[in-house]
């Protein structure tokens, strides 16, 4: 088959970077033409996405192109490129899907704000570098739109920087995350060093690793390294602090970073280096054991949250966990599939908090209540995107999440349970937020109202997707599993496994529904028998408040310390020389006055000092 | 009788004008200080010319010269100075900083 | 110390240079420390007279009168006509206090004078030959100047209208 449309994938990451460059050059000019542009240009991004997919189907043959010459040192030739497998192809068409319906979304979220062509204009930066991303064709390549993920989503998180807590969210984003890019960036280095011909190819990555050129422990360094930077961006344990304060952006951004852009290229970077993790056992272990942490910790965060976005941000650090947990057990795959349909029922759950909360204007879940009458398209939406995370059949995230499940069964027991309990509360969590926020009667007054067609028609196309998307990779249908070239994957269906987390994903909304949509149990039962429990899940297991103890206190100190040395040392030396050129100047001055005799006064002494040194060093020189 | 006395007088002479010019307020005294200084450098030429490594009259010639430069430049300096101080009513030289300005 | 300078006395150019030099060095610090502006013109008249006497004993007889006539006599009566032209009513000169500036100087003219006579005196000065001491002073120097110095004593001329000239020009009235 031929390479009709991949050979022209580098065009997908390239029409957003054109309406970047339009949008910011003209911002001011385009008015309302800016959102147009930019959702033709991710329409026009979305549609070459497609057609790639479509002419990947049935291939399993990557295509590379890196004829880009870089950088030249000595014999070592860095080339830039783009590359396409079945992988990036379904990258490609989720990022450009969610960003397409994202940008929609926008149009009538953003209305009315006077920067919407700049905010436009970083969604447009933000998909490009995620684009960039997907196709690169070697790690240093990868790296470099890595960090422009990074600086855009400081950008966008930060994007009502008159807020001082998106401020501090934004910084707080940025820095932890660049706590992991460190670590990407020495794994980076240790591959360069190690790897035969230095190469950075993903491609020779994957030949060196498989066929074990390299030495396990060092393959365990650099898997773990490029971990960490895969930690970082995918908000897992410990650098999962940045995602729900990240919350504070506009509720698109926190849609596009949740499903698509930010917190996948993580997920993603594992998927694409899957040959070096598989080459080290430990680091399997240790991705598969921090995803599972991550995936409870972060589920049971998100039963005592109070803002629909941030019970939303923990469900997506938990959702995270899972696919990690996935890629640790050695099931590319379910992780990938689990991104997949994730990507899809969580853009829809942010859309709809999104439309709730432009209706009712908060964000606390305990102010809203009775919105589903009101709300007819949002509430049965969002109720779609709720059963399929909570991994009711037979929606999509049903069949991921059981794809997971059923590997970590098999390899992990362990493991199994604790995706299991985290299961159970991912359903407990998401029944609590629709009946609170959907059921019941309302509890202020605010006139809610079905928000317009801008909002509803991405939630509507987001909900059937939500609904379909998973029978691509069933026990029953393993196509796609056969499509990414993963042949270990296991297709009976097991049915314990079935059995076992229907029954968590009901019993969580069954107590969900006892507690909070008929109120026959008190749902201060937990506080009121444990409130040390409910404080230390509320207060998110204390972690912020021991980073704050621990590293921010600390480095605030030094920086003190040093701010004090630059105050009175640096700070006083410089002000020295200073006073030292003014008084020069003012004595300068001074001798300018016009006066000859001066002048005169002048020269004679400066005869006189050179007759003596010159004297003076004869003098010396002869006794 | 050696060269050095008259050297030394020469010396003498010269910084005394040189102390005279740059110390005197009036502009006219500052001219005949200078005017005291030339007189030492031609009282050395003279004594060069007789008791120097190689007498001759070069040294009296010389001096002449001087005399005539140093007659052209009291003319110049006092017609400068009277010109001054019909414009600004002064001889004072610490008066004469307008270039500073 | 006392018998080398009678030593030196006892010859006679040594006599008059010692009388000359005595003369010259008082009307200098006259000039220096004498308050009213003509009396200064006056006592440097006087070095100027005695710096002449000097010369003639050094056997330059030409150059003294010339010293006579054109310092002693047109430089200081020019002098005279510019403190008269610029009107100082007679008064005191009021000197400047500027104590650092007169300090300085002061110790600076010193110092340069220290430095001076040092090498004054440590300098050997051999003449080669024996001082010419030529008969016909005046005859020589005329006939040096216009054969071997004829180009610069003419340019010497020009100079010296060129200054007349723009002595009169700078010092004429505006408005004449």
């Amino acid at each position: 088959m031929a390479n009709d449309f991949t050979s022209y994938a580098w065009l997908v990451p390239l029409f957003p970077l054109l309406a970047f460059l339009v949008l910011i050059a003209a911002g001011r000019q385009l008015r309302e033409a800016g959102a147009y542009i930019s959702i033709v240009a991710m329409l026009a991004s979305f549609v070459l996405a497609l057609l790639i997919f479509f002419e990947r189907l049935g291939h399993t043959t990557d295509y590379t192109w890196n004829q880009l010459k870089w950088l030249t040192i000595g014999d070592f030739q860095l080339n830039m490129g783009f590359e396409v497998t079945n992988l990036n192809a379904l990258m490609l068409v989720i990022v450009t899907l969610v960003s397409l319906l994202v940008n929609i979304y926008s149009k009538g979220y953003m209305h009315g704000d006077e920067r919407v062509n700049v905010f436009f204009s970083y969604i447009q930066l933000f998909s490009f570098a995620m684009l960039g991303l997907v196709i690169s064709v070697n790690v240093l390549e990868l790296y470099i739109f890595w960090e422009l993920v990074g600086v855009c989503s400081f950008l966008l998180v930060g994007f009502w920087y008159f807020k001082p807590e998106a401020r501090a969210a934004a910084k707080k984003a940025f820095i932890v995350t660049r706590v992991g890019d460190v670590g990407l960036f020495l794994g980076m280095l240790l591959l360069f060093w190690y790897m035969p011909g230095h190469s950075l190819d993903f491609s020779a990555i994957h030949n060196a690793f498989s066929q074990g050129k390299i030495d396990p422990s060092i393959a365990t360094w650099i898997a773990i390294l490029v971990f960490v930077g895969a930690m970082g961006k995918s908000g897992q344990f410990p650098l999962h602090t940045w995602l729900p304060d990240a919350m504070e952006g506009p509720t698109p951004i926190s849609a596009l970073i949740h499903a698509a852009t930010m917190v996948a290229a993580g997920v993603y970077l594992v998927a694409r280096t899957m040959d070096i993790f598989q080459a080290s056992p430990d680091a399997m272990l240790v991705v598969a054991y921090v995803g599972g942490f991550t995936a409870i910790f972060a589920a049971t965060i998100g039963t005592a949250q109070n803002d629909i976005k941030r019970v939303l941000a923990y469900s997506t650090v938990s959702q995270l966990g899972y696919m990690m947990m996935a890629l640790g057990l050695g099931a590319a795959t379910a992780g990938i599939f689990h991104l997949f349909t994730h990507a899809f029922f969580k853009a829809l759950l942010f859309l709809g908090a999104g439309s709730v909360i432009h209706a009712v204007h908060t964000q606390d879940i305990r102010e809203m209540g009775g919105l589903a009458g009101k709300m007819k398209i949002t509430a049965w939406t969002f109720a779609i995107g709720a059963l399929a995370l909570s991994g009711i059949v037979p929606l999509s995230g049903f069949w991921s999440k059981d794809a997971i499940l059923s590997a970590a069964f098999e390899h992990n027991q362990l493991l199994f349970w604790v995706g299991l309990i985290a299961a159970f509360f991912t359903a407990f969590y998401m029944a609590r937020l629709f009946f609170l926020v959907f059921a019941g009667k309302p509890r202020s007054d605010a006139h809610a109202h079905e928000s317009p067609a801008p909002f509803t028609f991405p939630l509507v196309v987001l909900a059937v997707l939500a609904v379909i998307a998973g029978f691509v990779f069933t026990p029953f249908n393993g196509w796609l599993g056969h499509w990414l070239g993963d042949h270990a994957e296991a297709e009976t269906a097991n049915w314990t496994v079935m059995i076992l987390s229907t029954l968590a994903g009901l019993l969580g909304i069954g107590l969900g529904y006892v507690m909070y949509g008929k109120n026959s149990v008190s749902r201060d039962i937990v506080a009121g028998n444990a409130p040390w429990l409910y404080t230390l899940v509320y207060r998110k297991y204390y972690i912020d408040e021991l980073y704050d103890v621990v590293f921010v206190r600390g480095l605030r100190l030094i920086g003190k310390a040093f701010e004090l040395f630059d105050i009175y040392i640096v700070d006083g030396i410089v002000r020295l020389c200073s006073a030292a050129v003014v008084g020069i100047g003012r004595l300068g001055l001074r001798l300018q006055n016009g006066q000859v005799q001066t002048y005169g006064l002048a020269t004679l002494l400066g005869l006189l000092i050179l007759a003596l040194a010159l004297a003076g060093r004869r003098f010396f020189h002869l006794g | 009788m050696s060269i050095t006395p008259y050297l030394t007088l020469a010396a003498i002479l010269f910084c005394i004008g040189l102390y005279g010019a740059l110390s005197k307020k009036n502009a006219i005294i500052v001219l005949l200080s200078i005017e005291l200084m030339l007189n030492a450098v031609n009282l050395n030429l003279i004594a060069f010319a007789k008791y120097g490594p190689k007498p001759g009259l070069a040294g009296q010639i010389f001096s002449l010269f001087n005399i005539t430069v140093a007659a052209a430049e009291v003319a110049v300096g006092i017609a400068i100075l009277i010109n001054l101080y019909r414009n600004r009513g002064t001889t004072d030289v610490t008066d004469m900083d307008t270039m500073k300005r | 110390m006392l018998d080398r300078l009678i030593g030196f006395l006892s010859s006679g150019e040594n006599l008059v240079f010692f009388v000359f030099s005595l003369v010259a060095i008082c009307g200098a610090i006259f000039m220096i420390s004498l308050t009213r502006v003509v009396h200064m013109v006056m006592a440097l008249a006087l070095t100027f007279l005695s710096l002449g006497g000097i010369y003639i004993t050094l056997g330059a007889e030409f150059v003294g009168w010339v010293q006579v006539l054109i310092y002693a006599g047109a430089i200081t009566i020019l002098m005279i006509f510019g403190i008269m032209m610029t009107r100082h009513r007679g008064e005191a000169e009021t000197e400047p206090q500027r104590p650092w500036h007169n300090g300085l100087l002061l110790v600076g003219a010193i110092v340069l004078f220290g430095i001076l006579f040092y090498v004054i005196q440590n300098a050997t000065i051999t003449p080669q030959s024996a001082p010419v001491d030529p008969k016909d002073n005046t005859l020589q120097i005329g006939q040096l100047l216009f054969n071997q110095y004829v180009i610069p004593f003419e340019i010497m001329s020009v100079l010296l209208t060129v200054a007349f000239i723009g002595a009169i020009v700078v010092a004429k009235r505006e408005e004449d």
